[in-house]
């Protein structure tokens, strides 16, 4: 159906030229999920572009984009006019984005449906009644008369899906369709173009710079590394033994709930002026010798596998697996244990805090953390996850003295950053020198660092509350420069200048420099490609080894956290539902929540989630303001009226506590829910 | 040419699609900042050296010459008073330019400053602040500019505060806007967290990054304010005869051009006319290409 033939795009403005794809073949026949994988800069967006017809200005392309019998790229704009929406459709990254806020979403689709598909307006109005219940949405009679801002992302999502299947295109290009949604809603959405697949015999191109999250749905795999194609094959092959070092690279820079170790690899993606002359990984590659990188590898057929193909002049055979040190996770989680027990004082103690932002207009407000203790001593690591909405941020900016509890207590050595009932606060200068005793870590690198600032400035910026001189304050930016493995030539340099993996490393460096006691880092590597988020988790993992600090780290994703926390928490609408040392939460989840999230996160090897273990919950509620009882109830498959009513305090069973009465019948309880349907 | 057209598509797939485009906005605007540098560096030009290029001196009268047609000695003829008008044009160069860019620098300074500290520390300081920029933006600037004038009084200071007063109260908005959504990003909270001052964060942090817009209005400002100190002047607020300005010269030589006597009024007429051009230029090119950066 649409079959890509040696495309090659390279984009030619005054001033620069980038060489964005370079030979790209591959094929999507009906009925079939294929994935583009890579990391931003591979030419996964130009190949959409390319598919749809919308290559940017400047673009010389050659080759072709065979759509049926016709080539798109040479297509006038009466058949590309056709070509868009009745023979590809698209679901953007950013669903909200995409859909206009100003019209109904019912209107947007029966507009659509009414100029492709010539339908009358009652029709269409059936018709998108009917595509809504196709992909899951509930009550879709009320859900058409919504606008854009009142959907969840996964409902912006999903109304997407519907707005892009609505026309029947042959095929549909979903762009980065699960980036930014939760892990429990993720597969979910996967799903729906599974079925798009399915049921309609379309053709699906998923494009992603997750393999392992993907791979489920898919039935063919393409990796794209700097413009071209390195790997292409059967997903679960080339998932379970990638031949491609990227490929493996890719795998491996992903942690896995399991507790696999992260394997960083150094350097980034090139960024080509024109096609490459040799193989574009040979300077990350550890395989690479002089064929490398004077020649560029052909696509050969691997021997063996189903259209299973390769650029590569050593393909590995191992499984992925095979060549790393033996599973078994960090042995430091064990002696970790009594370090809590010491008698040393607490770097970090919140009691019982609650944080309240109030509405600007009328009395309602949005209730973010309720009751959170914790305690922290120095040395410990402590992760933090849950799902957007959560209150991970909110914490962080407790933590930080961002904002301040509506009740209860939060100190960090010892000390109040910010007004709360009954505890003095320093002033001034005394404040300014407690703040820089807790760092936080951004999530957008970038952002965090001024804008107008060099990079000098801003690492130094902890040290001029601490009143050092300009020299003193040199002496300690190069000291952690070399620490980051940056070169100093960047302090001179803006924010817009740095890579995301630089600027993250400038952030961490600027929350090290003043020697702080805590360090808090807020999702660090979400707004970081893959390989790139490897680089930069080994960094971390170094700095939160240091014994006289304690460090938070706050993610959404169960994963990262295992590497290097000792103990956990999980947190669910502002309250934590679960509580222990790492592994044990990992290997034996107590809650419901904690159960759906380690069943919903992608593995490696294929078998997704824990195998009929997994709970599945709710989808897509309106957030039900959960006051009193459970905050899960409206969602857990094992809600009862005890769980509604009557609010659920943290209780230790074994290692770890959880906030759930039904704890100990739950194994029974999942094993009659796994045969019931 | 049936042979070469069978060329051509045998091997179709190797011959690039070129799609257009691309940087056409941004070129445009480029030369709109060039134009526009170009006049006001003339008129700069002109200001300075206005001694060496004109015959006549600012306000030196010939008085067996009032009135007389351009030519002869007098490139562009006299006013009713005997004055050369070609050397009053130069000459009302420097106090135009002058007055226009120090009203606006005033402007931009206070503004900026109540902008930065209202979007900063909000509360009842921005409630404040910002109901007296509500007053000030009450009225159609041109009235405001008449009222202030009226009550200050002549001369050349009073007009600049007279000016500033009237501009500054948008620079106050628009640093305000920029402040508080500056506010919401990480990097004011890496400040904070960082331990820096109140006015650390706001002089070292805040300043510089919301200064862009300011950037782009200020020279389109200029224009406006030349426009409106030639107003106060045509209707004898501004500047007063005999010194040199724009203003003052049409509306003295009003009376001449139903005269028939053009000369009088169109010669500092078209040199405000090209003067505000050239700052509409400069500032309108700034803009595209501001907007041309954040796509």
């Amino acid at each position: 159906m649409l079959s890509i033939e040696n495309l090659s795009v390279t984009i030619r403005r005054p001033g620069r030229q980038v060489a964005a794809l370079s030979g790209v073949t591959f094929a999507v026949r009906p009925g079939e999920v294929v994935g583009l994988v890579g990391e931003s800069g591979g030419g996964k967006s130009m190949v959409a572009r390319a598919i749809v017809g919308l290559l940017p200005g400047g673009s010389h392309a050659t080759g072709r984009v065979l759509f049926g019998d016709s080539d798109v790229l040479r297509m006038d704009d009466a058949a590309l006019a056709a070509h868009r929406g009745r023979g590809v459709a698209i679901c953007f990254q950013n669903p909200r984005g995409a859909l206009s806020p100003t019209r109904t979403i019912g209107k947007q689709l029966v507009d659509r449906l009414a100029t492709h598909q010539d339908m009358s307006g009652d029709r269409a109005r059936e018709a998108a009644r009917e595509l809504f219940e196709a992909v899951g949405i509930r009550s879709p009679q009320r859900r058409l008369d919504a606008y854009a801002h009142e959907l969840s992302g996964g409902m912006a999502q999903r109304v997407m899906i519907s707005l892009a299947t609505g026309c029947a295109p042959d095929l549909l290009i979903a762009d980065e369709p699960t980036t930014g949604l939760d892990v429990t809603l993720t597969r979910e959405i996967l799903r729906q173009f599974r079925h798009a697949a399915d049921t309609d015999g379309r053709g699906v191109l998923l494009i992603s710079h997750d393999l392992a999250s993907i791979a489920e749905v898919c039935d063919r795999v393409v990796v794209l590394y700097a413009g071209t194609v390195v790997e292409s094959g059967p997903a679960a092959q080339v998932l379970r033994e990638p031949a491609h070092p990227y490929t493996r690279a890719l795998l491996r820079s992903v942690p896995d709930v399991g507790g696999r170790p992260v394997v960083a690899t150094p350097g980034a993606m090139p960024l080509l002026t024109e096609a490459p002359e040799n193989c574009p990984f040979v300077a990350r590659c550890a395989h690479a010798d002089r064929t490398c990188s004077s020649r560029r590898p052909g696509t050969q057929p691997i021997p063996g596998g189903r259209e299973w193909s390769l650029a590569c002049f050593h393909p590995q055979t191992r499984p992925l697996d095979a060549d790393l040190p033996s599973t078994s996770h960090t042995p430091d989680a064990g002696d970790a244990q009594p370090a809590a027990a010491d008698p040393k004082p607490a770097v970090l103690e919140i009691e019982d805090a609650h944080v309240v932002y109030r509405s600007r207009f009328g009395s309602g407000g949005h209730h973010a953390l309720r009751g959170v203790t914790l305690r922290l001593a120095p040395g410990e690591t402590l992760g933090v996850v849950g799902e957007s909405g959560c209150g991970k941020s909110t914490l962080a900016k407790l933590v930080m003295g961002l904002v301040a509890p509506t009740s209860g207590t939060v100190t960090v050595a010892g000390q109040a950053l910010v007004k709360q009932p009954g505890r003095p606060r320093p002033r001034g200068r005394a404040l300014r020198r407690a703040r820089t005793r807790a760092q936080l870590v951004f999530q957008d690198p970038i952002g965090s660092l001024s804008p107008r600032r060099t990079v000098g400035d801003s690492i130094a910026e902890p040290l001029r509350a601490a009143g050092l001189s300009p020299a003193q304050r040199e002496e300690r930016v190069t000291a952690v420069l070399d620490r980051m493995e940056l070169d100093r030539s960047i302090l001179q340099r803006y924010p817009h200048e740095l890579s995301g993996g630089q600027a993250q490393r400038i952030g961490i460096a600027r929350a090290l420099v003043g020697e702080p006691d805590l360090i808090v880092f807020d999702e660090p590597t979400s707004a970081l490609d893959v390989t790139v988020q490897a680089q930069i988790l080994d960094v971390i993992a170094d700095v939160a080894a240091d014994a006289d600090r304690a460090s938070v780290f706050i993610s959404h994703d169960l994963a990262t956290v295992r590497g290097f926390a000792d103990r956990v928490v999980v947190l669910y609408l502002g309250r934590v539902v679960e509580e222990g040392p790492v592994d044990v939460v990992f290997d034996t989840p107590r809650h419901p929540y904690t159960r759906a999230l380690l069943g919903s996160a992608p593995r490696l090897g294929g078998t997704a989630g824990a195998d009929g273990e997994a709970v599945e919950l709710v989808k897509d509620l309106e957030e039900a303001d959960a006051a009193t009882g459970c905050p899960l109830a409206a969602r857990c498959p094992f809600v009862t009226d005890r769980c509604r009513s009557e609010q659920q305090e943290l209780q230790s069973y074994g290692e770890s506590r959880a906030a759930c009465w039904r704890v100990p019948e739950l194994p029974a309880l999942i094993g009659r829910q796994a045969v019931t349907p | 040419m049936a042979e070469l057209r069978a060329a051509v598509s045998g091997d179709s797939a190797q011959t690039p699609v070129v799609v257009a485009g691309g940087d056409r906005d941004s070129r445009f605007a480029r030369r709109m900042i060039i134009v526009g540098a170009t006049i006001l560096s003339v008129v700069a030009l002109v200001a300075v050296f206005a001694p060496l290029l004109s015959p006549w001196g600012e306000t030196e009268i010939d008085p067996a010459n009032t009135l007389v047609a351009p030519g002869g000695n007098h490139l562009l003829g006299t006013d009713g008073n005997g004055m050369d008008i070609w050397s009053r044009v130069l000459y009302a160069a420097r106090l135009d330019l002058g007055i226009a860019l120090a009203a606006v620098a005033l402007a931009v300074v206070v503004g900026t400053l109540l902008g930065l500290v209202a979007g900063y520390f909000g509360g009842w300081l921005d409630d404040v602040l910002m109901r007296v920029v509500d007053i000030f933006q009450s009225f159609p600037t041109f009235i405001l500019a008449l009222a202030v004038a009226a009550l200050l009084g002549n001369g050349t200071i009073n007009l600049i505060i007279t000016i500033a007063a009237v501009n500054a109260p948008a620079y106050a908005r628009l640093v305000r806007a920029e402040v508080r959504s500056l506010r919401e990003l990480p990097f004011v909270d890496a400040a904070i967290t960082s331990g820096a001052s109140p006015v650390g964060v706001l002089w070292r942090h805040l300043l510089p990054n919301s200064l862009t817009p300011v950037r782009v209005i200020a020279p389109l400002n200029c224009g406006w304010a030349m426009l409106t100190l030639a107003g106060l002047s045509f209707l004898g607020l501004g500047v007063s005869i005999p010194e040199a300005e724009w203003g003052a010269m049409i509306s003295l030589g009003a009376a001449d051009v139903v005269g028939g006597r053009w000369w009088t009024s169109v010669p500092p007429g078209l040199a405000l006319f090209v003067c505000v051009l050239g700052f509409s230029l400069l500032g309108e090119g700034l803009q595209d290409r501001a907007n041309a950066k954040r796509r």
